[in-house]
């Protein structure tokens, strides 16, 4: 381990020395949307954003969102597993954090998780991530971050067909196809996805107290073999010079395969989890004037999560069409599936961007959202429903005073009118001052809201993990508001950036899951499920996260360079009515160091060939967690490489071929446990991507529907 | 227009086929048939005789658990030669988990109402059916073996030969702590028997389970206390706490220790599950090893967990091995006083409840409401 230490610190050092060494040279510039809902240039965005660009895609290889994130930015942890990625901002998990594509919110949690495998990492344009609450721009769910991705779009006249196939240890295949055709005043771009992993085991054995007999032959996978397709449609049609109309829809599946084994306290599993979703969205966009731009979007997305039965089980079941029955034993067979939760959301949406005198820039728009849960077996009436309408401003007035010297403010505020809970004001401000080259900071303040969401306080479920858990929803739950500060500051020069931001989040009445003793869970449960452990979803009283983000870049000729770290606190307190007294609750999941570094190069050898190759590492250190242990702090380094070929006429052709982990970390916690990191060990891959175009490049604006990015810069890297 | 129309009535049939073949008609019935089919041949399969015992638990996943219940199916056998003996899981998810698996035998624990459909299929129809509660107290859990046994008589489902109901002899077997007198004191002596030298100088402390306050319509719970009463005749060292019961939780047990002034000599504490099998709680709320999440990892002292008891009085997330073994209890608890069995791993113990088999057999009146009564 000092050796791996050791070896850490050299390429570190390495890198930085390389870095001192090489010839400074400016960037291209990057823009941005997400902070503000606005293009602008990454250096002149009021709010601090972090971009993932293609450029850093191409050269990292990664499988899948979780491993870009967690790669590339030194923000996010991850835990994969049966319930999700269990993805984690700022010591706040995947339910404070807007995940956004092509601004538009992803749907559909399972434990409030989302399902991350919905997101094509080949389709990816950019990631951009804004930490801290945009309540006031997104509504709900952002409190602690919103991450944006910026899918790719066709923007040529004639055809593109692209197939990009990634093979990887443990037989994990991710498979990418494109078709875009775009005549006249139509375009249709068609995207398919497969993606596979055999899954893998770290270790066969079980925690178990010291009362017990050891289990060192369990079947339990740390990652469960897990199988995902997606295909998704757009068409867009531009109605005339300046209206632009779409249609849009997706269908994905997903099956989690569990094995089983002998042990029926451990590994005996009698289903697979499967998820089933679909979507369908409408818009356009009219551009008002030269300036001024309204969209407007229909959005319908469904994501149900059923069970798979594998073996015969006896359920409790429902059936409405005959007034309710209730099964205290309803057997299913297996190939049957049985609904758990049925997730539906429509929305409806209107915004528009106008350039008022003075500098003034005006974003306003109106929203409607209704949820609608359908859970036979795990909601009270089967049926739970929620809506909630919201207005928003936002003004942005920007100054200069001289070539170096600016000024940017923005200022807005959402007024949210939920079915449930009632009417809330959202406020957000924040500015961006150029002192004179190349310095700048940053200063923001915004408030967020998140009401409780439906399984919050409705849900009541079973789960059978070492020991019956039982999960229930809190009907007396109230909505969680947030103050978010944060000051920054930043260093911009002759290719060298570097970023430093200190944040302050107070969470109040923070939801979180509490353990509670069996006496205060409805005894009629109690009786049924004899559960070894209760949670309940319960609000905490204050919670406080607090960090500092450093990042810092270098691009110089061939070399790029990148350091970040990210330091966490979070004070969580619950006020125990027994004694009088604020009681301490860990935010699950927090780490209090996470870093990563990558240095990449890029050298044409020929016309016709052209290498890349990076060096990337993570750091993390302890994870903490209420029950069940904390997770071991660990470091996983990576080699990529990327080879571009020009030999086919209009055909780009690219392999990509790396090794993940070099060192081959692996944290053998027994199951039951939490770890660190789920990674297997060292795992090799190689991708090849062919992409077929045929036609001329077109103008932007019939091919930024839907979010208002200008991405074609980032290409240009 | 015609297209139209076309178009429309496309869409709709699209619509109602997406719709109707979420839901196929008959599926539910199929799925029963097919279900009880497997449990008939069960029956049919193991039919020797014309009467049968259906013995009744809550059930486990644990391996010890499977164990006990095979070796008490092995022990009715022997002692109940006339009958075939089956048994009984009422937890769905324990049924699940016995009988899937790879590369074990499945085990089918089915749940009561199936056993019963099968007993009075065509073909078998047992004369006597007698099913036995393996519950410690009439609680709640009993209830549930009653109602079982209601339906199948009332042939609640309607699907049942009416016939074959007016005349079965159908028999219930109590639970271990049925009678408040004779079976606590019965109970007592057995644990007595197997006990007395740990609890001559040193304390044997049982962990039941209880039913929750708020479910506790029969007030079965007192039998706890009861025993206890019973079992300190015997020695004043044992002591019965519980994992749901009000006020006897383990700080309760603690204070009768302490007012009977057992905590000043560093005895030690043998911890014993009170439950029909060593399961869930015994393994993790007696001897694992749960310690409150503040002192994880610290030191910390027996003082310390009590200023830690909520409102109830219960120390949460604290075994009963850290609690009573914490550095201050005045008491010595650790791995090497756990006695992890379960009462029917105790042939003693586990003759009280085929007593209560013998007794029903006998022509001890069925009595469904006996546990509706609460006591006074």
């Amino acid at each position: 381990m000092k050796q791996r230490l050791l070896l850490s610190c050299i390429l570190l050092l390495a890198a930085n020395a390389l870095a001192a060494q090489t010839t400074l040279q400016d960037t291209i510039p990057e823009t941005v949307v997400t902070a503000t809902g606005t293009e602008h240039l990454l250096k002149d965005a009021p709010v601090q954003t972090e971009v993932v660009t293609r450029r850093m895609l191409d050269s990292y290889g990664g499988r899948s969102l979780e491993d870009i994130l967690s790669g590339l930015t030194a923000s996010f942890a991850f835990n994969e597993d049966d319930m999700g990625s269990q993805m984690q901002l700022g010591g706040l998990g995947n339910s404070y954090i807007l995940i956004l594509i092509d601004g538009k919110r992803i749907h559909g949690d399972v434990g409030g998780e989302n399902d991350l495998a919905l997101i094509d990492p080949q389709t990816i344009e950019k990631i951009e991530i804004v930490k801290g609450a945009s309540s006031a721009l997104y509504g709900s769910d952002a409190i602690a971050g919103v991450v944006n991705i910026i899918t790719r779009k066709h923007r040529q006249e004639g055809l593109l067909v692209e197939n990009s196939t990634r093979y990887g240890s443990y037989n994990d295949i991710r498979q990418h196809n494109s078709v875009g055709i775009k005549s006249g005043r139509w375009t249709s771009l068609t995207n398919f996805n497969y993606q596979h992993s055999d899954g893998w085991q770290n270790t066969s054995v079980e925690h178990t107290s010291s009362s017990e007999p050891p289990v060192t032959d369990s079947r339990n996978m740390t990652v469960n073999r897990h199988t995902n397709a997606q295909i998704a449609e757009q068409l867009t049609f531009a109605a005339g010079d300046n209206l632009e109309l779409y249609l849009g829809g997706t269908w994905y599946g997903k099956r989690i395969y569990r094995p089983s084994g002998k042990y029926a306290h451990y590994d005996v599993h009698t289903y697979d989890l499967q998820y089933r979703n679909a979507s369908a969205s409408a818009g356009g966009k009219w551009k008002v004037n030269a300036t001024d731009v309204v969209t407007f979007d229909l959005d319908w997305n469904r994501h149900a999560y059923m069970y798979y039965f594998t073996a015969t089980t006896l359920v409790e079941d429902y059936e409405l069409s005959k007034g309710t029955l209730y099964y205290p034993y309803y057997p299913y067979l297996p190939d049957q599936t049985q609904m758990q939760s049925d997730q539906r959301r429509t929305m409806a949406s209107v915004k528009g961007i106008f350039h008022l005198p003075a500098g003034n820039l005006l974003s306003a728009g109106a929203e409607y959202r209704y949820d609608w849960l359908y859970s036979p077996t795990r909601v009270e009436g089967n049926i739970v429903s929620d809506w909630t309408a919201a207005v928003y401003a936002q003004d942005e007035w920007s100054h200069d005073f001289d070539a170096s010297h600016s000024m940017h403010l923005a200022a807005g505020t959402r007024l949210t009118w939920n079915g449930a809970f009632g009417v809330k004001l959202t406020p957000k401000a924040s500015a961006m001052l150029a002192l004179g080259l190349p310095w700048r900071i940053r200063l923001n303040w915004s408030q967020g809201f998140k009401t409780p969401t439906p399984k919050e306080l409705h849900y009541r479920y079973i789960r059978q993990m070492s020991g019956t858990y039982l999960y229930l929803g809190n009907q007396s739950l109230r909505p969680q508001t947030s103050n978010y500060f944060s000051l920054g500051g930043e260093y911009n020069r002759a290719g060298l950036n570097i970023t430093l931001t200190g944040y302050y989040n107070m969470v109040k009445d923070m939801i979180t899951l509490v353990t509670i003793p069996n006496y205060e869970a409805p005894a009629e449960y109690i009786i049924q499920y004899d559960p070894y452990r209760v949670r309940q979803y319960a609000n905490i009283d204050d919670a406080r996260t607090m960090g500092i983000d450093l990042n810092a870049r270098y691009t110089t000729g061939e070399w790029s360079f990148g350091l970040g770290y990210s330091y966490l606190d979070t004070d969580a307190n619950q006020y125990d009515s027994d004694h009088d007294r604020m009681k301490k609750v860990t935010i699950d999941g927090t780490a209090h160091h996470r870093g990563n570094c990558f240095t990449s190069w890029n050298h044409r050898f020929s016309p016709g060939y052209r290498l890349g190759a990076g060096l990337y590492g993570r750091v993390s250190s302890t994870r903490y967690y209420q029950i069940d242990g904390n997770g071991k702090g660990y470091q996983i380094w990576r080699i990529a490489t990327n080879h571009d070929f020009d030999f086919i006429p209009s055909t780009d052709c690219r392999l990509e071929a790396g090794v993940d982990n070099i060192f081959n970390y692996v944290d053998r916690t027994p199951h039951g446990l939490h770890l660190g990191t789920t990674t297997p060990g060292t795992t090799v891959y190689v991708a090849l991507t062919l992409r077929f175009k045929s036609g001329k490049k077109i103008g932007k604006f019939y091919n930024t529907i839907n979010n208002n990015i200008n991405s074609n810069q980032n290409e240009q890297n | 227009m015609s297209r139209i129309r076309i178009m429309t009535a496309v869409v709709l049939a699209a619509l109602t086929l997406g719709f109707t073949s979420c839901d196929p008609i008959g599926k539910n019935q199929y799925n029963y048939n097919t279900y009880q089919k497997a449990v008939n041949q069960t029956v049919n399969k193991n039919k020797k005789n014309d009467k049968a015992i259906l013995l009744v638990a809550f059930g486990s996943t644990w391996q010890q658990a499977f164990d006990a219940f095979d070796s008490t199916v092995e022990a009715y056998k022997q002692a109940f030669p006339g009958y075939d003996v089956f048994l009984s899981f009422s937890s769905a998810i324990c049924i699940n988990r016995a009988a899937a698996g790879e590369n074990v035998e499945p085990r089918n624990f089915y749940a009561p109402p199936f056993w019963l459909t099968a007993f009075a299929q065509k073909g078998v129809q047992y004369k006597e059916v007698v099913v036995q509660s393996l519950q410690v107290i009439p609680g709640e859990e009993y209830t549930r073996v009653i109602n079982y046994i209601k339906d199948f008589a009332n042939n609640a489902n309607g699907d049942l030969d009416d016939d074959y109901l007016a005349n079965v002899e159908l028999k219930l077997g109590t639970p271990l702590l049925q009678d408040p007198e004779a079976d606590v004191k019965a109970t007592a002596k057995a644990l007595n028997d197997l006990y007395k030298s740990q609890a001559a100088g040193n304390i044997v402390a049982f962990m039941g389970h209880g039913n929750p306050d708020s479910y506790d319509t029969y007030k079965a719970n007192i039998r706890y206390t009861q025993l206890e009463e019973a079992l300190q005749t015997l020695s004043p060292n044992y002591f019965v706490g519980t994992v749901d019961m009000m006020e006897n939780f383990k700080t309760h047990v603690y204070e009768r220790m302490a007012a009977a002034g057992l905590n000043t000599s560093n005895k030690k504490v043998y911890l014993h599950p009170l439950m029909s099998i060593s399961g869930d709680h015994g393994h993790n709320d007696m001897a694992g090893d749960d310690t409150p999440e503040k002192f994880e990892g610290k030191s910390f002292t027996f003082a310390d967990l009590l200023a830690e008891a909520n409102e109830e009085g219960e120390v949460e997330d604290c075994s009963w091995k850290v609690f009573f073994g914490a550095n201050g209890s005045g008491f010595v608890c650790n791995d090497n006083t756990i006695i992890d069995k379960g009462l029917l791993e105790l042939p003693t113990v586990r003759q009280i409840w085929m007593n209560h088999t013998q007794a029903a057999i006998d022509g001890e009146p069925l009595d469904y409401y006996h546990s509706k009564n609460p006591e006074e």
